[in-house]
């Protein structure tokens, strides 16, 4: 081993020391085993122990588990980088730092399904966070409706005749929508793991890019957010073909036609139990808003009538006061030594009073 | 020379910083006050079932004489436009002596899952202009439409010209089929009648889940990545908060309208290509004879700058004028060079049609 990768793995180990000691003043423990230096030991435990120290409950526990979660995949992300550094003194390549990221995204305990599938891990960290995508939804819908998927499954494969008859067509139905969807899911999830290879891909190209002196990448943080930017595109490029389109509209469209016919079997259910159904809801909820249109509109239409009747009425005392004045004989004046009634025009207030009136 | 040179005492200090940021977010994530948007003062002026109209109350009185209504999109809540002090296009147009209006759609429920279009644009919104009218004692007011709002004020525009002096559209689809629509490219299969048919009102969750996926690494990942560098700074980490709140805090979406809307703007692109009809009343863009100005931004993910940019060549108005603002879909109205830009361009731009 050169004396410089023996410095590299001095410096690391008294990094990781240094790391853990941080941590170790805000009450988070290392993991087992550190105590021997183990640079090796998961940084990212240290993060599971952070969050901890929220408790469950508090108000901003949905932000720490945000926090928490994608600080992993950094901190994981920087182990492994810094574990290829040894003794390279920046001379790997790129498609050793790409492994080295690939590996970085692959956290101890996560599902073996997901691994290599950063893209994959983020859709299902997305759902753990509260957020319900379709996947999400079907499966608490499923959860909820599971019972009805074991009568189902064991009606799927029988001729359907009897009275039970048109119950076994629903089923056979029902069960031939989740063949479907399972398979829609599948073709789905299928290219979200070819966009996370082609990220990878792509993340490999723009680091040789960067292989020019000068433009060299000198931080974790830089190599993070290019192979972010690598992961995006690439994922954008799937999402606009029109490959995805089909996929991912088939995927919804399955998924809908299984809700459709569970729901259409819980109905089933609570008919039976004398329980209003989905259905009849929704006629009464239409039936709602057609009365809400008819009334807003009828309001409209008797204010316009009222309003029109009101300008009718004035016009016509407007004729009315206009023909009256027309009528009236002009006024002949008074001669002034028969003014006899000085008071009155003492009281200019009083008369205009009246006037108001 | 390889790609990627890590000096360790770099690689120490960057991971010491990300460590000493989590232990202070330990304290500052304790220490943070609920947040809370629509900071300026209002005044519910007219109700209309779930639907309420807003009068904002700037320092000092008005000085213009025409309303400005602002409708929003149904999706999310309309307090972008005013979500704090210093990020609020509202308080930056009252400042310049703008009426300022807004409508709030209201949180649709499952009695609301019939709403229509025909509904939304010839029901609630006609009212509140019409209200605003009689209140003004105006034959037409000032509309600025934003996203989805301003797709509605361009359809009402086109039914109701008189009624609109001047148009602002803000990040608003009107070519619903340009390449680089990625919700359109995705809804573009999708059997609408059974997605609403089964879901009744479309949950506001999945609409976010479906926006969280158009960049999913940018959204999901790197964005709280990005949180850790502020979590020792209490201001920030609440505006961060604040703007968290108002994208999850949505509304669902009334399956009626959603429907259409799906089927006749995304599916159809009827408002662009023609044939759109909202309720009884036909949709012809060429009927929109108020000045027009439709300001865009060029990082948009939602609504590309070429879908807006669409207007141009099929809006009827002799008057029309564009702004492309460098940002993106929010922050056109909560960036700093948004509260420079853009409330005093759409006052100058009204002023001059006053």
């Amino acid at each position: 081993m050169s004396n410089s990768a023996q410095d590299w793995i001095n410096q690391w180990q008294a990094l990781a020391q240094r790391y853990w000691d941080g941590w170790k003043t805000q009450g988070v423990m290392p993991p087992a085993g550190f105590g021997k230096l183990d640079a090796n030991a998961p940084w990212q435990a240290g993060l599971d122990q952070w969050a901890q120290l929220f408790g469950q409950g508090n108000p901003q526990s949905d932000l720490v588990d945000r926090v928490t979660a994608n600080a992993k995949s950094y901190v994981a992300l920087m182990q492994s980088m810094l574990n290829t550094s040894v003794g390279q003194e920046g001379g790997g390549s790129a498609a050793a730092w790409t492994e080295a990221v690939r590996n970085g995204f692959n956290i101890p305990g996560m599902d073996a399904s997901l691994w290599n599938n950063p893209l994959g891990t983020n859709f299902r960290d997305m759902a753990g966070q509260g957020a319900k995508g379709f996947e999400q939804m079907m499966a608490e819908f499923g959860r909820g409706a599971g019972p009805l998927k074991q009568e189902m499954l064991a009606g799927l494969g029988m001729p359907a005749f009897g009275l039970a008859r048109e119950h076994q067509e629903r089923w056979q139905q029902l069960g031939s929508a989740m063949v479907e969807y399972q398979e829609q899911t599948n073709r789905y999830n299928t290219l979200i793991l070819k966009s996370s290879q082609q990220g990878f891909e792509r993340f490999q190209s723009k680091l040789a890019e960067r292989e020019e002196p000068g433009r060299q990448l000198d931080s974790v943080r830089a190599v993070y957010d290019l192979w972010i930017d690598a992961a995006e595109e690439s994922y954008a490029e799937i999402a606009l073909s029109d490959e995805f389109r089909k996929v991912y509209g088939a995927m919804v469209n399955a998924q809908m036609r299984v809700r459709s016919l569970m729901q259409t079997e819980v109905e089933q259910q609570t008919r039976q139990l004398g329980m209003p159904t989905r259905t009849e809801l929704k006629g009464v909820e239409k039936s709602v808003q057609e009365l809400r249109r008819h009334l807003k509109a009828s309001r409209e239409a008797s204010a316009a009538d009222i309003a029109g009747e009101i300008a009718a009425l004035r016009a016509e005392v407007d004729a009315l006061k206009q023909q009256v004045a027309q009528s009236r004989p002009a006024a002949v004046p008074k001669p002034a030594a028969a003014d006899v009634n000085p008071p009155e025009a003492a009281k200019p207030a009083a008369a205009a009073k009246k006037t108001k009136r | 020379m390889g790609p990627i040179r890590i000096e360790p005492q770099k690689a120490l200090d960057e991971a010491l910083k990300l460590q000493q940021k989590l232990s202070a977010g330990a304290q500052t994530l304790r220490s943070l006050d609920p947040v809370t948007f629509g900071v300026t003062p209002k005044e519910a002026v007219y109700k209309d079932d779930k639907v309420t109209l807003y009068r904002f109350k700037g320092e000092r009185p008005p000085t213009t004489t025409t309303p400005l209504l602002i409708c929003y999109a149904l999706v999310n809540t309309p307090y972008m436009v005013d979500l704090q002090d210093d990020r609020s296009m509202v308080r930056n147009l009252l400042a310049l002596g703008q009426d300022v209006y807004l409508i709030d759609w209201g949180y649709p429920d499952g009695s609301d899952k019939y709403l229509s279009l025909d509904d939304y644009i010839n029901g609630y919104l006609r009212r509140c202009v019409d209200f605003l009218r009689k209140s003004h004692g105006v034959d037409a007011i000032n509309l600025l439409g934003i996203c989805q709002g301003g797709a509605f004020s361009l359809c009402f525009s086109a039914i109701y010209p008189e009624k609109i002096k001047n148009l602002v559209t803000m990040v608003t689809p009107v070519d619903f089929h340009t390449p680089d629509n990625m919700l359109s490219h995705w809804v573009r299969e999708l059997d609408v009648d059974l997605f609403v048919d089964t879901l009744g009102n479309i949950p506001a969750d999945l609409m976010n889940y479906c926006y969280l996926t158009l960049k999913p690494m940018r959204l999901n990942q790197q964005k709280y990545i990005g949180l850790v560098d502020i979590l020792d700074n209490k201001t920030e980490l609440e505006n961060f908060l604040r703007m968290e709140k108002w994208i999850f805090d949505s509304p669902d979406q009334a399956g009626e309208a959603f429907r259409q809307f799906i089927k006749d703007f995304y599916q159809g692109n009827k408002l662009l290509k023609g044939g759109l009809q909202i309720g009884d009343k036909s949709v012809d863009l060429k009927n929109v004879r108020a000045p027009v100005l439709n300001i865009f931004a060029e990082q948009d993910h939602l609504v590309p700058p070429s879908a807006s940019r669409a207007l141009k060549d099929v809006v009827g108005s002799s008057d029309y004028s564009q702004i492309a603002f460098k940002g993106g879909h929010i922050g056109i109205y909560v960036s700093s060079r948004a509260q420079r830009e853009v409330p005093p361009a759409i006052h100058d731009w009204l002023a001059k049609r006053a």
